[in-house]
């Protein structure tokens, strides 16, 4: 009756695929067919791919592919409690962090808020050109109403930032002092990397509740951690071999090797890599918006759920501007970095 | 330090020392014995036979001058000495100790206090300050801050760059940093320093004036000085004891001078005879006996290059010196003796004669 028959026949599986053999129709396509008053074996290809869901037409107890993501989703489930046990606690600072963040950058008024945060970036980045801008930035938001909101994205992106880095760089350090970790690394760091940033919040979802400010920033840590990682095992890497060789030949410990020389020889790339990691928590930040994430990422959503253009806009404008602000900072700072150490 | 040891042991020993780069350099030793040539091994086994057999004496107080062309193995066999390389077979003796029998600790006891290295890239550390740089080896062993800049500053003063303590590698001339390179050897007041083709990377003049500056150290400072050089003219200048390594194998040392006057093969032959043999023959290399009742035209030291004799001669060939070694006369030479020893072949049949 259907085209793959034939097969489980030779193989005499017949009697095991008729074991539970039930005539009600499975499938929508099935309930459509047997409406349209086709048999479930009028297939229009001649030679059908075989798939599981044509191999199920021929055999019964062949899973169909529904059947197979189902599966997938109920293996998920079955250790979701026991990783839940195990994250929850885990991660459970990161809530704290977030929460107390946001807490912090919604309750400081603006009239010391702002001054802080350009002092800051004065500290950062030396420059003038900078610090004016940053300073026009911050006014021109508190201007259009965008203030709160801006500064609860700012708010998640340091907290996501921080604990990149100081995750990262020891994670990046052993990378370059062992080849083999290295080897595991890279596939997972490509994984993370060109993983959608939508399917970080999947399983995630299903983890923690919607309501926990640690859901987005997992997805926002899993995805922005790897430049800053990357860059720092490039540059030990690529830390001047004679130098290395010189240091060795003074006796030199291992310890005095990675704080002495290879860690500030390697800061202008480690700090490439940071620079990237700010960016990339920007761009995700927007999205987890999706998970509840507070800040400019609501707007752009409320942007695109309504239909209210003009909202979408101005908040998607302010994310530019933010991102602009974080990328002259950090660069201001890796630029003076590059001149005080190598200028060669 | 035990000067009774010193005085006759050599400083530094190495013993039937071979490197073998490849995977599995222990078992090609047996190979070794057997009597494979290079070649064989790199075709039939896929390695590399480095360095072989490599025997050789330096004395303390002494420059050894380690020559030859690149990938003669001579920049490996320096590495040796404080192990940035590990020998395949064979042994390195410092003072009388084996350095393979070292633990990790002691190991890096000696790379602190006992053997300093200069390097022909400089390789200083770009982001610290010239005084930094040069007190590295005191901060690698934890003296304080103040004390090892004070160090280094002597140091710094010593080799011609007191005004410079503040600025950084880079802003410094390949020359300058090179003295930079020199200093923090100094500062760790090792008795043993490896140069590693210390001069190569600079300018004729400046590595002239740099040659100078390590004769007139090491006339007070008497270090054991291993260097390495593919510069024969650098080689036969700094030299106390002179080794020519090809291909991985010593194939001449001994004093500089004996070498250039017999040359033991037909590649230290092609060696030498691009050399300004004028300038760098001394008297006392080519000198007769004394001969009674010759007339001499003057007294000359015996450490006088051929070149000084020619200009004083004003080249007049019939002139004939006597040598004076402080008050008493040791030998005599003619003009004729002078300028037979300029031609190589000439002069190394006539020292074979002798």
């Amino acid at each position: 009756m259907a085209f793959y028959d034939w097969f489980f026949n030779a193989l005499g599986l017949r009697e095991w695929c008729d074991t539970n053999v039930s005539d009600a129709p499975m499938s929508m396509a099935q309930l459509l067919a047997q409406a349209r008053g086709e048999t479930a074996s009028a297939n229009g290809d001649g030679f059908p791919f075989p798939s599981l869901d044509n191999l199920n037409k021929a055999c019964t107890e062949m899973p169909r592919t529904r059947e197979m993501t189902a599966a997938v989703e109920d293996s998920f489930l079955a250790v979701k409690d026991t990783l839940k046990l195990v994250l929850d606690p885990l991660t459970q600072p990161l809530s704290w962090l977030l929460d107390g963040a946001l807490y912090s950058f919604s309750t400081i008024p603006w009239f010391i808020l702002i001054p802080l945060l350009v002092a800051g970036a004065w500290y950062v980045s030396r420059s003038v050109g900078v610090t004016i801008f940053v300073a026009m930035v911050f006014l021109f938001l508190g201007f259009v109403d965008h203030l709160d909101v801006a500064l609860q994205t700012l708010s998640i992106i340091f907290v996501c930032t921080a604990l990149c880095i100081l995750l990262g760089i020891p994670i990046g350090i052993a990378m370059s002092k062992s080849n083999l970790l290295q080897k595991a690394m890279i596939p997972l760091l490509d994984l993370l990397q060109t993983l959608p940033s939508f399917v970080y919040l999947i399983p995630l979802i299903f983890l923690f509740s919607v309501t926990e400010a640690k859901l987005y920033g997992i997805a926002i840590i899993l995805y922005a951690i790897v430049p800053v990682i990357r860059l720092t095992d490039l540059g030990i890497r690529l830390v001047d071999q004679d130098v290395i060789e010189a240091v060795n030949a003074f006796g030199m410990s291992n310890k005095q090797k990675l704080i002495g020389v290879e860690f500030p020889l390697a800061l202008p790339n480690i700090m490439a890599g940071v620079n990237q990691t700010i960016m990339m928590s920007l761009s995700m930040v927007v999205i987890a918006s999706l998970v509840s994430a507070p800040g400019l990422g609501v707007l752009v959503l409320r942007g695109i759920r309504n239909l209210e253009l003009g909202v979408g806009l101005v908040a998607g404008l302010g994310i530019v501007l933010l991102a602009v602000v974080l990328d002259r900072t950090s660069k201001a700072a890796l630029a003076r970095i590059n001149v005080s150490h190598q200028s060669k | 330090m035990n000067m009774n040891d010193t005085t006759n042991a050599p400083k530094i020993r190495i013993r039937k020392l071979y490197k073998i780069f490849g995977t599995k350099p222990q078992d090609m030793m047996s190979h070794i014995h057997a009597g494979i040539s290079k070649a064989d091994l790199l075709s039939n086994h896929h390695h590399v036979l480095g360095l072989q057999d490599i025997n050789v004496d330096m004395q303390a107080g002494e420059i050894t001058v380690v020559m030859g062309l690149s990938g003669s193995g001579k920049s490996t066999l320096i590495r040796h000495l404080n192990r940035l390389i590990d020998p395949t077979d064979g042994e390195i003796l410092v003072d009388g100790e084996d350095v393979m029998s070292l633990s990790k600790d002691e190991l890096s006891k000696l790379r602190q206090t006992n053997m300093s290295m200069v390097f022909q890239k400089f390789a200083l550390l770009p982001h610290r300050n010239v005084v930094q740089n040069a007190a590295l080896s005191l901060q690698i062993r934890g003296v304080e801050e103040a004390e090892r800049e004070k160090e280094a500053q002597r140091w710094l003063e010593r080799v011609g760059l007191s005004g410079f303590e503040k600025h950084y590698p880079h802003q410094l001339s390949g020359g300058m940093q090179q003295r930079v390179g020199i200093a923090r050897a100094l500062t760790s007041n090792s008795d043993i320093m490896l140069m590693d083709e210390a001069f190569s990377a600079l300018d004729p003049l400046i590595r002239t004036d740099m040659q100078d500056l390590l004769l007139e150290l090491q006339k007070e400072l008497h270090k054991t000085i291993v260097f390495i050089t593919h510069d024969l003219d650098e080689a036969l200048k700094i030299a106390d004891h002179l080794v020519i390594l090809n291909d991985g194998a010593v194939v001449q040392q001994g004093e500089p001078q004996q070498i250039l006057m017999n040359p033991a093969d037909p590649y230290i032959e092609d060696f030498v005879s691009d050399i300004n043999r004028a300038r760098v023959l001394r008297v006392h290399t080519v000198m007769k006996p004394l001969k009674k009742g010759t007339k001499y035209t003057g007294d000359v030291n015996p450490n006088d290059t051929l070149e000084t004799l020619i200009a004083r001669s004003e080249g007049n060939t019939a002139d004939n010196f006597r040598i004076v070694d402080g008050q008493t006369p040791i030998g005599q030479i003619d003009m004729k003796d002078l300028v037979k020893a300029l031609v190589p072949r000439i002069s190394a049949s006539d020292q074979r004669a002798l």
